[in-house]
């Protein structure tokens, strides 16, 4: 999957981009191909963008996950036969290791799709082509279901091949009687190979004829031996048998290859439409596995869920043994959130994001229920951005740039989010340059969440003001003994309903409760209430 | 023949389905004691697996061997049983498992990293009665794990002197005989290689407690730093070796010493059945 210019690294980071490619990618060749070059779907394609993530979601309802994880275990043992498939289409004669990848693939292709034939939305992927293929490669099939030239592929073969181990025989004899005889005039047991040592102490009188002498020593003689006249003449004819099966063997190969020329089209129709199918079974697989449901692809910049999740997050915590709570709102256009630190402003975000991303490729999303616009930029702007970068600038300086690169782009249909913009300078102007941020956004027409701890903006800039409710009036914290269990405790006390507030009251930070719930000191948090109230 | 049944004699007495074959250099017999297991192996009616590290010489492999080789160096003729394509690479490109129908003549290829190796070796045992290996002492640990004999070889072609080439064969052999450790007694176990200089360490220090290595090949020494460290500490491995035997080539192409002192001298270092293939001799 290419993000494009959809959204720029550092964003993608934020949103979990690359934990989602790799979650929906395809394990065989043919489907990496594929979605090595998918692309988003932009604003204009909402019917086609709806119409994907739908047939996923009903592929993935129609089977069950035991036969899609079936499917993915036989395409992940497919051989890649699009090279072989080229060098046929050639002419090129196939070599035995091509006709057993040939075969393999036709017949993994039946299994496929015997596996995935409960689900009416998937077409089979075996075609007449890949029947007559596997069908003319079928004799070559061994009990180790590899690939032999057998004999049953020429009438000529077996004959052939029995004459040429005749005659391999036949010269092992001949060869043998010329050994015996040399080890017997040598007074030895055997010769053992070609090339062998005589000691000149044990050497009585002259070498037995056939011994050259390879090179002489002080103590012996290095020798071989040398073919005699009837192993000559054997091998002559072991030779001639030899070229007789090469022959034939070449002409089968020849023949097969024949057959998958005139068959290539449809063999590659069928690689085609088997990397689409690859795909579309790693999105139902994502699917299953994380209950995800079809968005409506809205054509409006808003983005409207119940009950989403941020997968990467979910997994982290499903790892760790923890409950992760969904959460639902309502965007559309440009719109503030608040709440309390730890509340779930970030993730709330990130959330929306990862639906936007979902949506943009056509995939189902981590959601009860989702309507969700595309986008042609998809932009994180403020916390976060700045751990993964460095450089030169302030963080101050660097969230500026960010935002003027934003701004520039232009993109008609933006999807931003802001996590604390302008929170490293004084409050007054940190305030003014969110709100003049919000009023540019809204003034956009962009899609917009904006997360601050500031008073006053959403009124400001005249736009919808959503709230985390926060901890549930928590101020005498369980005595948390380390941190697991302090984060266990928050999650049970923390309400992270967004409400849409409508006026602009922001509630507490409860960021002094949050400090002792973390281990903080008494006596630390007994002052930061005392100057709290005054 | 003789010495190659001997040879299989040997590891069939230690119940080994894996011969593995090496040597204290290049050109010292190694291919050459291989052929000769193999052929005995083969009149034996056993089913044969070949593996190597590595491309080999072309071989003449009778019917019924399977052996792993790369798919670029596969003869059309004869044609053999393409048994599967392994995911494995060599540096001749991607391996395949084959079976022999006809005799003919075949280039064995093999992976060169051990995980590599022990897969291969895996694999062909499934099929096979005896798998031999065309190895590399680096290699060799592949063994460790699985019911192995190893026989090593050593040659004129690996020494200028014949003193040398016995001291080589015994500093190896007596580095890969390194018992498996005793796990009643106290050890010190280290999870890499013993060097010489740890090796001194150790006897400056009295180390008495069993010095344990995983096998024999992270024993990082040699000459007259192994044989100290040898004689003085308690030097064990996880996974010890079953060394079964060695071979002599007295020939290379620029020396070649006297066939009956070599091999009686291998004998008389290594305390281990040695045989010169060429020769047809064996000292026990």
């Amino acid at each position: 999957m290419k993000a494009l210019d959809l959204l720029d690294g550092a964003s993608a980071g934020l949103l979990g981009f690359e934990w989602l490619v790799n979650a929906v990618a395809p394990v065989s060749p043919y489907g990496a191909r594929l979605f090595s070059e998918l692309v988003p779907f932009r604003p204009g394609s909402e019917a086609a963008a709806e119409s994907r993530a739908r047939r996923v979601a009903e592929i993935a309802d129609g089977l069950h996950p035991d036969r899609v994880a079936a499917a993915r275990s036989l395409l992940q043992q497919l051989p890649d036969i699009v090279g072989v498939i080229a060098r046929a289409s050639l002419g090129e004669m196939l070599d035995d290791p091509a006709f057993l990848e040939l075969r393999q693939f036709c017949e993994m292709l039946e299994r496929v799709d015997a596996s995935l034939a409960a689900s009416a939305l998937v077409q089979p992927i075996a075609n007449e082509a890949t029947r007559v293929v596997s069908e003319a490669l079928a004799p070559g099939r061994n009990e180790a279901q590899g690939f032999y030239l057998a004999d049953a592929f020429d009438a000529e073969l077996a004959a052939a091949r029995a004459a040429y181990a005749r005659a391999q025989a036949e010269l092992n004899a001949a060869r043998g009687r010329e050994n015996e005889s040399v080890a017997r005039e040598l007074g030895r047991d055997e010769i053992a190979g070609n090339e062998f040592i005589v000691m000149r102490s044990e050497l009585r009188g002259a070498l037995p004829a056939g011994v050259r002498v390879v090179r002489e020593a002080a103590t012996y003689l290095f020798c071989a031996l040398e073919y005699g006249e009837s192993s000559r003449s054997a091998l002559e004819r072991r030779e001639a048998s030899f070229s007789r099966v090469a022959a034939l063997e070449e002409r089968v190969r020849l023949s097969l290859s024949t057959v998958v020329r005139e068959h290539a089209a449809g063999l590659g129709a069928a690689a085609g439409a088997l990397g689409d199918l690859d795909v579309t079974i790693g999105a139902v697989h994502f699917s299953q596995g994380h209950r995800c449901t079809a968005p409506v692809v809205s054509g409006e910049p808003a983005l409207t869920f119940e009950r989403a999740r941020f997968l990467p997050l979910e997994a982290e915590l499903t790892v760790a043994g923890r409950r992760y709570v969904p959460i639902d709102l309502d965007l559309r256009g440009a719109a503030v959130l608040t709440g309390p630190n730890m509340g779930g402003k970030s993730l709330a975000l990130q959330t929306c994001g990862f639906l936007a991303l979902c949506t943009a490729f056509g995939l189902p999303a981590p959601a009860a229920r989702a309507r969700v616009g595309l986008f042609d930029q998809i932009a994180w702007l403020g916390t976060g951005l700045q751990e993964r970068t460095g450089g030169l600038l302030s963080s101050f300086a660097r969230e500026l740039m960010g935002l003027q690169e934003i701004l520039a782009r232009s993109a008609p249909r933006l999807l931003i989010f802001v996590d604390e913009f302008a929170r490293t300078t004084t409050p007054h102007e940190g305030k003014a340059l969110v709100v003049a941020l919000t009023e540019r956004l809204r003034q956009r027409n962009a899609c917009a969440l904006v997360a601050t701890h500031l008073q006053g903006v959403a009124a400001a800039a005249g736009v919808a003001h959503f709230a985390v409710r926060g901890l549930k009036g928590i101020r005498t914290p369980p005595a948390a003994r380390n941190l697991h269990e302090a984060l266990e405790a928050l999650a049970a006390s923390m309400d992270y309903t967004i409400a849409n507030v409508g006026d602009d009251d922001v509630p507490d930070a409860d960021a002094i409760a949050l400090a002792e719930l973390l281990g903080l000191d008494s006596e630390f948090v007994k002052a930061a209430y005392r100057a709290l109230s005054q | 023949m003789r010495v190659g049944r001997r040879l299989l004699e040997l590891a069939r007495e230690r119940r080994a389905r894996a011969i593995f074959v090496v040597g204290t250099g290049k050109n010292v017999g190694k291919t050459t004691a291989l052929f000769a297991i193999y052929e005995a192996a083969c009149s034996s009616g056993l089913r044969v697996g070949l593996a190597s590290i590595g491309p080999k010489p072309r071989l003449w492999l009778h019917p019924n061997t399977v052996f792993i080789t790369a798919r670029s160096l596969l003869p059309p003729s004869p044609a053999v049983e393409i048994l599967s394509i392994s995911g494995l690479e060599s540096s001749s490109g991607s391996l395949l498992y084959a079976r022999t129908a006809h005799g003919g003549l075949y280039d064995l290829a093999g992976p060169s990293s051990a995980s590599g190796l022990r897969a291969a070796v895996e694999e062909i045992s499934a099929c096979s009665d005896v798998v031999l290996i065309d190895g590399a002492i680096d290699r060799v640990s592949t063994l460790a794990s699985s019911n192995g004999a190893i026989v090593v070889s050593c040659g004129a072609a690996a020494a200028k002197t014949e003193s040398e080439a016995v001291c080589d064969v015994a500093n190896l052999t007596a580095r890969l005989l390194v018992p498996a450790f005793d796990p009643h007694a106290a050890v010190l176990e280290l999870e890499g290689a013993l060097t010489a200089t740890m090796a001194a360490d150790f006897i400056a220090a009295r180390e008495d407690r069993q010095i344990v290595v995983g096998d024999s090949t992270q024993i990082v020494m040699n000459g007259r730093s192994l044989a100290e460290a040898l004689a003085r500490l308690r030097i064990r491995c996880r996974r010890a070796f079953e060394v079964i035997a060695t071979t002599v080539c007295a020939v290379a192409p620029d020396r070649s010493f006297d066939p009956a002192t070599f091999l009686g001298a291998v004998a008389d270092a290594t305390k281990l059945p040695s045989f010169d293939v060429f020769a047809g001799k064996e000292v026990a």
